[in-house]
């Protein structure tokens, strides 16, 4: 579906002419040529306007009723007046009927101060009532939901809390039952209203009827500050607005890119803000002391132990977590490869992928952005869940379904979320994906039928913009056939069509760009091969690395292969940790830990996963003994005789462009509060190619039938979007906390005597987890579901396919 | 005056095929279907027949505005005839559904359509139990379905039943209520023709006047116009009820004299009673007085009188009966049925409700009367759809045309509750400021 | 401020909501209502075909739900959560949204109602005719008996005035003794009060009648 071509016309506002875009609501192109008309309802993220509040309406000229200006598209030569008598009078009649039933308690209402209807009374009201009618009374405020109270009596019904659940989120839970007068926001029986994205509605509520539980009466607006940052919980990076009072980040509100996130937030984003003034949080370096135990300690004795990594040149293994900003990321690889003479670096929780291939999967012009995928012919999302793994980019994928006829495909193991939007949902067995795709390869020119060909009809004939997502957990096999998926669609060759990779890591992709990867360094510069995690694991375990540098991951909770990590991180002579909760392998192995800080502290950049460089800035200060991040890597470095010589962020930054042709240029203002993507600058030219994909290797794809077991399950995993050491430690958050739950087709939950919500046991090679039945229709038989990244019974402590799953006694 | 749509309609049987075929059924069909498409709609426009439903647009004209072409397109007849004193479709549908299922297969030929519903009202058991024998006699008859007596036109036909809202009858309202939503009225444009039900050119039309469409394909158009006034063509189904001796349904010619129908027809109020108002066209209209009875009955002229025809039902009020206690009824049914999207009407009605409860309580002084017409007029105009209009239009010409009687209604009501009685002006300052 | 002082009080009305669910909060120890899963939500056999059947009907399977809640409403007496959620499973909806649908009409019911349903239509021309009082007449006399009375909005049968529907059958014109026998009809299952039927009336229009029309005289007319 191809942009909209735009046009300009003229039109007359209170006598003035001013231009506009045709098609553009009245309402905008007046607040563009400075005319403010006051609105409630009116909200174009929320889809057709819908005229319910009244308050916009002005006189057209010609049209014999007055008109909303939220519904009225400019017109070439369009007369409007919004000063007249008529238009005055008709306002002040909306406000005194909006006020007949508003209990106008301001000053106990926690909106009081940044209300619309509070605004729109003083400026469009008549400032006196004729009501002396009683008005309603009821309970208030009452629980809508964990996260979110709702004071009916103050409720406009503007509509635009359950057009958001409605028509952005689709979760069709917040509902507006009865009628009339009696109308009223809520749900079905009582239900909460819990969902990934369930706090937006309290940003989009213009009176105090909707309002957040955690931060209910902590600040007026007169005693807060807004900060602009990035969140870097997921990839999606949406960007935040910090709520700040005395230095705590109280509130996170969107800060609206229509490059990244259409102004929207999930939950996790909008409330694990918590995670930061928590007695969870370390805020003071560890150091484990002679008893075993982790104790506070000063920075100059943190330092001091840490240096300790100099002793063991060439036998250090470092891990970079996905929330390390570039510099960080680029610092660390220095300070390994510089520093401690290893090459032994990873940031891929997956494995390494062949340089050339990486080149060539992030090649600029393959690259598809966040818009894209609204205005795409069709959409494929391969081996990813975007609700779980990007939240946001799932509100995306619905806006371009539901508004711009997008055609969504889904290819995955796992049910998804998006099914009910797709044209096609495709199911592969676990494990099975790289058969798929070459599968879907083949298809691609040979005549055939079934679902693979069906896909391949739809991506081949569909309309030329298409856009892949897919997946950072796609074996290497599987990118290899990707690329050349890519290449026979020519995807490249297309401005709206392109490859979006949703990585693991929040800045997975700033991070490979900066070099923390065993085969490349920064700028993906061909440099000395090391070991990627899992080699590292090995060799750890095998003592031939004798101490590991982890930089916000811990491997039991991140990684797969757990005993094998359980294993190297008892042996590692020395393991020095820089994290912001001790989370189970850092408290039990971690010799010195370093605090991290959060988003909301830290300076510096990150890459979304379309390539777009944005800054981290400053909101709040350190809390506690907190230093940053860089300058901690910097003081590491200088104790084991690196200067890496930066004194602050910019300068790390600045090293950073230096050593990444394709930042070439790059300058901080530029990135600014909306960032730069650079595959679209002229740097990116300087990216090094990548194989040609007639030329990759691709590996052998028959693994032959499936070992049938007993009836054992081929097990996929998934990592939930609560699944975070932030959410866990945030109070308001508590209610979401992921667990183990086991995702079983309705078939093997009949044959296994197994019920929703009994506790089973999940069994390989004498391993048992244990998790709660959730019985799925969808999840296709012979297939079960276990979730990785959580604190207990985490599926990374299975090493193989198949799994039995039995009930427990 | 011809009997179009009533002429012995009593008659039974006549809700099957055999009956109605044998008194000229289907006919009207069998001969649209041998001209072309355009022709019919041609026919419609030179009939100047106008809705039925309310809003008297001219049936020709709204038929033309839907895009020519194959597309999903759909027909609508709207069956829930809600406004109060409304009935005339009932007897239609309950007596002689073929009229309508004739009149609609002809109108979907007319505009390349092959998907129409009925949507009647839940409470109307009876008559949509009685369409949907009626459509499966049809569809087993060949009138129904594919290929239609071979003329190529397809049509598939639902009877959807509503289930109880005022608001469905309003054409937006009904066509969200048939996508199975809450039946909220929608912003318009884009009007229905353009973007109706499932987005898709819509034509949405009352029973009354897609059950004359056969008798226009039958006389002509041309014909059909000589009958009633020049803008009001045609004859009308009116329902008649309230205070008068005979009320029902009656098929009139447009343009006889309001008097002829109450009286003539209906036998005016009981003996020893007058008429103290009457609505002439269900209850959204603005009441009209004794002196007005002599007023053609046609669209035109009660549209300049004040008021309108809408749905061609009229309520008699007799002098037993005081303006107080009809204006809260109107109110009361109002502020019910009001969908609660649009500000003014949702709080408007529902304030206008409170305002009467106060009158009714002693509380109100008779200045306050000034602010109940005062809310109405804010009301009139502002809304999203014509139903906070159909309150306030009563309303404000109640407060107008009896403000006397409600005064002394107010002072009487004051006294009941025993409150101090009004001295000065400064008592009425501080009540009504407060 | 002699004169404020002698104001009349006024008095607060009770607020008049109808409206089970103003005054409560969610329950936040059940789970969100998402679409229910099939595998998890059991739905009488019948009850499922009606609802696909009807889901037939439209091009859009949504259009079905007012009618697929009526079969509901039938089949479980009324409107309850557990209904809501077996439509909901059958047409891939959330229960949310049926929630919302069935509350907007009035003869969707959300709160256990007893079995038999009486309208009175209470609205202008019935009560011109002394609908307001056949009302409560009717309210007395249903007491202790498994019928729900309400005053309803305009019926659509002005001309029968004042009238009732009883259980979908219209009845009218009624007097002021006819509530009794509504009931007792009722409690012996057989047709309501069969000489006011609507269904049985001549219309009043006098050319629309026949000679052997068999049916009830339309009011006013009966020595015609």
């Amino acid at each position: 579906m191809p942009r909209p071509e735009q046009k300009i016309i003229k039109l007359t506002i209170d006598g003035r002419e001013v231009e506009a875009v045709q098609g553009t609501m009245l309402v905008d192109a007046a607040k563009a040529a400075d005319v403010e008309i006051p609105y409630f309802c009116y909200e174009p993220k929320l889809g057709q306007p819908v005229g319910a509040c009244r308050m916009c309406l002005v006189e057209i000229e010609g049209i014999p009723k007055l008109q909303t200006s939220c519904s009225t598209p400019v017109r070439d030569g369009m007369v409007v007046n919004t000063q007249v008598q008529r238009v005055k009078d008709a306002q002040n009649s909306v406000v005194e009927f909006l006020l007949v039933n508003h209990p106008l308690d301001c000053p106990v209402c926690d909106k009081g101060g940044e209300c619309p209807l509070q605004d729109i009374t003083f400026g469009w009201g008549k400032g006196r009532s004729r009501v002396i009618e009683p008005k309603r009374h009821f309970v208030k405020p009452l629980a809508l939901s964990p996260l979110i109270a709702i004071d009916r009596e103050r409720c406009i019904l503007c509509y635009r809390c359950v057009r958001f659940s409605q028509e952005v989120a689709e979760d069709w839970q917040l509902i507006f039952t009865e009628r009339g007068s009696h109308t009223f926001v809520g749900t079905h029986d009582g239900h909460p209203y819990v969902a990934p994205f369930s706090g937006n509605i309290i940003e989009l509520c213009p009176v105090g009827a909707l309002t957040s539980q955690p931060y209910r009466f902590r600040a007026r607006p007169w005693d807060i500050e807004g900060a602009g940052g990035v969140c870097t919980l997921c990839p999606a990076q949406c960007n935040v607005e910090f709520t700040v009072r005395d230095d705590k980040v109280l509130r996170v509100l969107s800060r609206e890119n229509p490059g990244v996130d259409d102004g929207w937030l999930c939950d996790k984003g909008r409330f694990a803000y918590q995670a930061i003034h928590v007695d969870e949080r370390i805020t003071t370096p560890l150091v484990r002391d002679g008893s075993g135990e982790l104790r506070p300690a000063s920075w100059e004795e943190a330092i001091t132990a840490a240096g300790a990594l100099g002793q063991h040149q060439g036998s250090v293994g470092a891990l970079v977590g996905g929330q390390a900003s570039n510099e960080e990321a680029f610092l660390i690889g220095r300070l390994l490869r510089e520093g401690l003479a290893s090459a032994d670096i990873d940031s891929r929780p997956h494995g390494t992928v062949e340089l050339g291939l990486t080149r060539a999967l992030a090649a600029p012009k393959l690259q598809a952005t966040v818009q894209d995928i609204e205005f795409a012919h069709t959409v494929l999302v391969l081996g990813t869940e975007p609700l779980d793994d990007a939240p946001i980019l799932d509100l995306r994928i619905r806006k371009g379904v539901r508004r711009h006829g997008v055609k969504l495909a889904i290819a995955s193991a796992r049910p998804s979320a998006l099914d009910p939007n797709a044209q096609l949902s495709i199911r592969y067995a676990p494990g099975a994906v790289v058969e798929f795709l070459s599968g879907l390869e083949w298809a691609l020119t040979a005549p055939g039928s079934g679902e693979t060909h069906e896909l391949a009809q739809l991506l081949r004939d569909g309309g030329e913009d298409v856009v892949i997502l897919w997946g950072e957990s796609l074996p290497p096999a599987a990118l290899a056939i990707l690329l050349r998926i890519a290449e026979k669609l020519g995807l490249a060759e297309r401005e709206g069509a392109g490859l979006l990779e949703i990585p693991a890591g929040a800045n997975a992709r700033g991070i490979r760009e900066a070099g923390a990867l065993p085969n490349a360094g920064p700028g993906y510069a061909d440099t000395t091969t090391g070991r990627d995690a899992a080699e590292i694991a090995a060799a750890t375990a095998a003592g031939d690395i004798r101490a590991l540098y982890l930089f916000g991951v811990d491997p039991l909770r991140d990684l797969g292969a757990r005993a094998e990590w359980q294993a190297a991180l008892a042996r590692a002579e020395l393991v020095v940790a820089h994290a912001g909760v001790l989370t189970e392998g850092i408290a039990a192995h971690a010799d010195v830990v370093f605090p991290a800080e959060s988003s909301a502290e830290k300076e510096g950049t990150i890459v979304h996963p379309d390539g777009r460089l944005q800054r981290l800035r400053v909101a709040i200060k350190h809390p506690g003994q907190v230093r940053a991040g860089w300058q901690v890597i910097g003081e590491l470095a200088k104790a084991v005789g690196l200067d890496l010589h930066v004194l602050t962020a910019g300068m790390a930054f600045k090293q950073l462009v230096a050593a990444v042709p394709f930042y070439a240029g790059l300058t901080l203002e530029q990135i600014g509060g909306r960032g730069v993507r650079w595959p679209e600058t002229e740097a990116a030219a300087a990216m090094p190619a990548g194989t040609p994909a007639a030329q990759v290797a691709v590996t052998d794809v028959a693994s032959g039938p499936r070992p049938e077991v007993n009836g054992h399950l081929a097990a996929g995993t998934y990592r939930s979007i609560w699944a975070s050491p932030e959410v866990e430690i945030s109070p308001a958050l508590k209610f979401t906390v992921a667990e183990q739950l086991v995702e079983l087709a309705p078939e093997d939950a009949a044959r296994l005597g197994i019920e929703h919500g009994s506790t089973v046991q999940v069994a390989q090679n004498g391993t048992r987890l244990s998790g709660r039945a959730v019985i799925r229709t969808g999840v296709p038989a012979g297939s079960v579901f276990l979730a990785t990244g959580i604190a207990k019974d985490s599926a990374n402590a299975l090493d193989e396919l198949m799994v039995e799953v039995v009930k427990s006694r | 005056m011809p009997h179009l749509l009533f002429d012995r309609i009593d008659e039974p049987g006549l809700n099957t095929i055999p009956v109605y075929e044998r008194r000229g059924g289907y006919s009207a069909l069998r001969k649209a279907l041998q001209m072309p498409p355009e022709a019919i709609v041609e026919e419609l426009s030179q009939s100047g027949i106008r809705g039925r439903g309310g809003a008297g647009f001219k049936m020709g004209q709204k038929a033309s505005f839907l895009p020519k072409g194959e597309m999903a397109k759909y027909l609508t007849c709207n069956a829930d005839e809600s406004e109060p004193g409304t009935f005339k479709d009932r007897e239609l549908m309950q007596k002689s559904p073929h009229t309508l299922i004739e009149g609609i297969i002809i109108t979907t030929y007319a505009t390349g359509i092959h998907h129409a519903f009925i949507y009647i009202r839940g409470e109307y058991q009876l008559q949509a139990d009685i369409l949907d024998a009626a459509v499966a006699e049809a569809e087993a008859a060949g009138y129904l379905g594919e290929n239609i007596l071979g003329s190529g036109h397809s049509l598939k036909l639902v009877v959807h039943r509503g289930a109880g809202a005022y608001i469905c009858g309003e054409e937006t309202g009904l066509l969200d209520s048939l996508e199975g939503k809450r039946g909220n009225p929608r912003l318009k444009p884009p009007f229905p023709a353009i973007e109706g039900l499932y987005a898709g050119p819509t034509l949405v039309n009352n029973v009354e006047t897609l059950g004359t469409v056969p008798t226009i394909i039958n006389m002509g158009g041309a014909d059909y116009a000589k009958i009633g006034t020049e803008g009001s063509t045609g004859t009308k189904l009116i329902s008649v009820s309230g205070d008068v001796q005979r009320p029902g349904n009656y098929e009139i010619e447009l343009g006889i004299s309001s008097r002829e129908i109450i009286y003539g027809l209906c036998g005016g109020p009981k003996p020893g009673r007058t008429v103290k108002m009457w609505f002439p066209g269900g209850s959204s209209s603005p009441v009209l007085l004794e002196q007005d009875l002599d007023l053609s009955y046609d669209f035109d002229t009660l549209a300049k009188a004040g008021s309108m025809l809408g749905s061609g039902a009229i309520i008699v009020v007799d002098d037993s009966h005081s303006a107080f206690e009809v204006m809260q009824k109107v109110v009361k049914f109002y502020a019910h049925e009001s969908c609660g999207k649009c500000v003014p009407c949702r709080e408007g009605t529902n304030w206008t409700n409170k305002f009467l409860a106060r009158i009714e309580a002693g509380e109100s002084t008779p200045m306050d009367l000034d602010i109940l017409a005062s809310v109405q007029s804010q009301i009139i105009g502002n809304c999203l759809c014509v139903l906070g209009d159909a309150m306030a239009m009563p309303v404000g010409s109640i407060v107008a045309k009896f403000r006397d009687e409600l005064e002394a209604e107010i002072e009487a009501a004051r006294e009941r509750a025993n409150a101090l009685p009004l001295t000065d002006t400064e008592d009425l300052l501080a009540l009504s400021a407060h | 401020m002699s004169s404020i002082d002698r104001r009349p009080p006024v008095r607060r009305y009770e607020h008049g909501s109808r409206v089970p669910g103003w005054d409560e909060a969610v329950d936040l120890t059940k789970p969100p209502a998402t679409v229910p899963d099939p595998a998890l939500t059991p739905v009488p056999e019948e009850l499922r075909a009606a609802i696909e059947a009807e889901m037939a009907k439209y091009p859009d399977r949504k259009s079905a739900s007012i009618p697929a809640l009526h079969l509901a409403q039938r089949h479980h007496g009324w409107c309850s959560p557990e209904a809501i959620k077996q439509v909901a499973c059958v047409m891939r909806l959330t229960p949310a949204y049926l929630t919302s649908v069935a509350s907007f009409y009035d003869m969707f019911y959300l709160q256990p109602k007893p079995k038999h349903d009486v309208y009175v239509c209470t609205n202008i021309t019935c009560s011109l005719l002394g609908a307001d009082e056949l009302y409560e007449r009717m309210c007395e006399a249903a007491e202790g008996h498994d019928i729900s009375v309400r005053g309803f909005e305009c019926l659509g049968a002005c001309d029968i005035g004042p009238m009732a529907s009883v259980d979908g059958e219209y009845v009218g014109p009624l007097n002021l003794d006819d509530p009794k026998l509504i009931v007792e009809d009722i409690e012996a299952g057989r047709p309501v009060l069969e000489h006011k039927q609507l269904r049985r009336r001549a219309v009043a229009d006098a050319k629309g009648r026949v000679d052997d029309f068999d049916g009830i005289a339309p009011v006013g007319q009966e020595g015609n």
